[in-house]
């Protein structure tokens, strides 16, 4: 414990805030010289997992707001890709305009009358909504019901057809640090302070000025389009969907990434997210505790919550 | 014209009448004081006042205009800003970042403007930061910027808090029990604080204390409130000379530990 103490310290000195995600970056663009293409796939999933993290990150994490309906976000994203590609042949990059619009309307939607109320409604209507978009797309003939959504076109970039892994996984490497970037600039912000002001304490944020019902809304738009992008992006990466990606379990395992990472802090979120996306793969082919992974799994998780319940990340040093 | 006018103002929670008929003005410039006992109906006064209630009935009139069914962000914006009894800073912030919530009513910078960073959000941010800072240095802990609000002292937490009502430039500042808590000396110096606040940004103060001494060293008017209902108003003196007074404190002296 001493020593991870210790190596956190110096991953929070001043040197480091820059140097360390320059260097991750440079071996990550790296990377796929060296692995091969099963390896690029789980790193490409810890990735697609980091980006969910981020999106509903600026939702739960620095707004406080509890969502448990997540994974609804990017299905909703993936579908209106999916059908746009599919049904009206539209070009892919041009239905991340829309899928950012129908999450935006989204949002609005569920967030305008349940925000006004305390924060818990929003979990249970998160919960419900998430099931209603599973069970519509597992029924209607234009989602492809429950077969989903197969042979989606692979889109091109610059003249290159993105067909393989590696590009994907640039693709998503790309991705990763838009979203870093974004969560940063808000983090720092007048409208991020006033999400956190939101988080600690709604009555007095109301006090100092802050119209939380639309901040709310604001931090849970923000994190429904950066949901649908995903999943748009998911969408032609893996050529097929189908409402099995988009259940309980994954809105859970995306929260769970976000609060093991501790709640709003950048690098914590991706790091759990890779967590999440990399451990059982790394146990799948361990005997025995390969069987179990996810029981191992379930006691890591509840250690970590014992131990540091402010997630794994820690505070930023502070004087 | 008073700067608030409070007209048979009227708080009911199923079962109690916690204000009843309160009416009294607040004049500008002015350091007016609310004292009453425990469970007086002081900080429901408050609430009504700060929107954080909804007043059963009567009238809050600010700078003429009707405060009733406002929000308690929009009466922040008008320039009416609170502290809270049980010191309610943002706990895992930094102080700063506490102070700088302040600054939230009186700026505009939104979400594009986070993302695109543009030269009008970074001289807003800027003047954020450094009216915050000047603030934390004028109540004597700029030293403890950077610390997470938690970890301050009872005392100190006090004086965050007070930066930051101040940093939303109000035109008039509620305090709800400033000096609980406080030794001697610090409330020594919040009476010297309370009048440099006035001399020093103009503001007409607000507050409610339990301490005697306090309120008549700070107040120019008095009024006190039992059991929801107005039983004296006028200058220190006058006051404590009320018989209504000297009872309604004589009656709870025990608890009060002889507050008058
Ligand atoms: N939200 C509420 N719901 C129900 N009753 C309330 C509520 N807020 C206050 N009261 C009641 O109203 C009465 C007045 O309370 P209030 O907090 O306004 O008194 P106070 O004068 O501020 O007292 P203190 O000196 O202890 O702070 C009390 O009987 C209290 O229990
Ligand atoms: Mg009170």
């Amino acid at each position: 414990m001493k020593l991870l103490d210790k190596a956190f310290r110096l991953l929070g000195s001043k040197g480091a805030r820059y140097g360390v995600p320059a260097a991750l970056l440079l071996a990550m663009t790296a990377l796929p010289f060296f692995l091969d293409d099963y390896a690029l796939h789980v790193l490409w999933n810890a990735m697609f997992y980091a980006l969910l993290a981020l999106g509903l990150n600026v939702i739960v994490g620095y707004c406080g707001l509890c969502d448990l309906g997540y994974a609804a976000k990017f299905a909703i994203g993936a579908y209106t890709t999916g059908i746009l590609m599919k049904s009206f042949g539209w070009n892919f990059w041009l239905t991340l305009p829309m899928s950012i619009l129908v999450a935006v309307i989204t949002a609005v939607i569920i967030g305008a009358p349940t925000l006004k109320l305390r924060s818990d409604y929003l979990a249970i209507v998160t919960l419900g909504f998430a099931e209603i978009v599973r069970i519509t797309a597992r029924n209607l003939p234009i989602t492809g019901s429950a077969s989903g959504l197969n042979a989606i076109a692979r889109p091109s970039l610059f003249g290159l057809r993105l067909t393989k892994i590696s590009h994907w996984y640039y693709v998503f490497l790309v991705l990763v640090v838009i979203f870093v970037f974004i969560s940063n600039r808000l983090r720092h912000s007048r409208f991020g302070r006033a999400l956190a002001y939101i988080r600690e304490d709604e009555d007095a944020a109301q006090a100092m000025g802050v119209d939380t019902t639309r901040y709310k809304l604001y931090a849970y738009m923000i994190g429904a389009v950066l949901g649908g992008v995903t999943g748009s992006f998911f969408a032609v990466t893996m050529t097929s969907i189908s409402p099995g990606s988009f259940d309980f379990t994954q809105s859970a395992n995306i929260l769970l990434a976000v609060i093991l990472g501790g709640m709003g802090k950048i690098p914590g979120v991706i790091a759990g997210a890779a967590f999440f996306a990399i451990f059982p793969e790394i146990f799948r082919d361990v005997p025995i505790v390969g069987n179990m992974r996810m029981l191992f799994f379930g006691l890591l998780l509840i250690v970590v919550m014992i131990t540091r319940p402010q997630g794994f990340w820690p505070e930023r040093k502070r004087g | 014209m008073a700067l608030m006018q409070i007209t048979d103002l009227t708080m009911r929670f199923s079962g109690i009448v916690a204000v009843e008929r309160l009416t009294f003005d607040i004049e500008e410039g002015s350091i007016t004081s609310l004292i009453g006992p425990n469970g007086a109906g002081k900080t429901s006064a408050f609430n009504c006042m700060t929107g954080f209630y909804k007043a059963s009935s009567g009238e809050i009139l600010f700078d003429g205009k009707s405060l009733i069914g406002l929000k308690p962000y929009k009466i922040t914006r008008l320039g009416i800003v609170r502290t809270f009894q049980n010191v309610r800073l943002f706990k895992n912030l930094t102080v700063l970042e506490n102070v700088m919530s302040g600054a939230h009513s009186v700026t505009r910078q939104s979400v594009f403007g986070a993302l695109l960073r543009t030269p009008a959000q970074r001289r807003e941010e800027r003047g954020i930061r450094e009216n915050a800072e000047y603030l934390l240095d004028y109540v004597g802990i700029l030293n403890k910027k950077d610390e997470l609000a938690k970890n301050l002292s009872y005392g100190d937490q006090r004086r965050a808090e007070w930066a930051r009502a101040l940093a939303a430039k109000p035109r008039l500042l509620l305090l709800d029990e400033p000096a609980a808590g406080l030794n001697r000396e610090e409330k020594d110096r919040l009476i010297e604080l309370i009048h440099k606040f006035r001399a020093d940004f103009g503001v007409t103060v607000f507050l409610i204390d339990h301490d005697m001494d306090l309120v008549m060293k700070v107040s120019e008017k008095v009024i006190v409130i039992n059991f929801g209902t107005k039983i004296a108003e006028g200058t220190p003196a006058q006051v404590q000379s009320d018989p209504l007074v000297v009872e309604a404190y004589l009656g709870v002296s025990e608890e009060e530990g002889g507050a008058l």
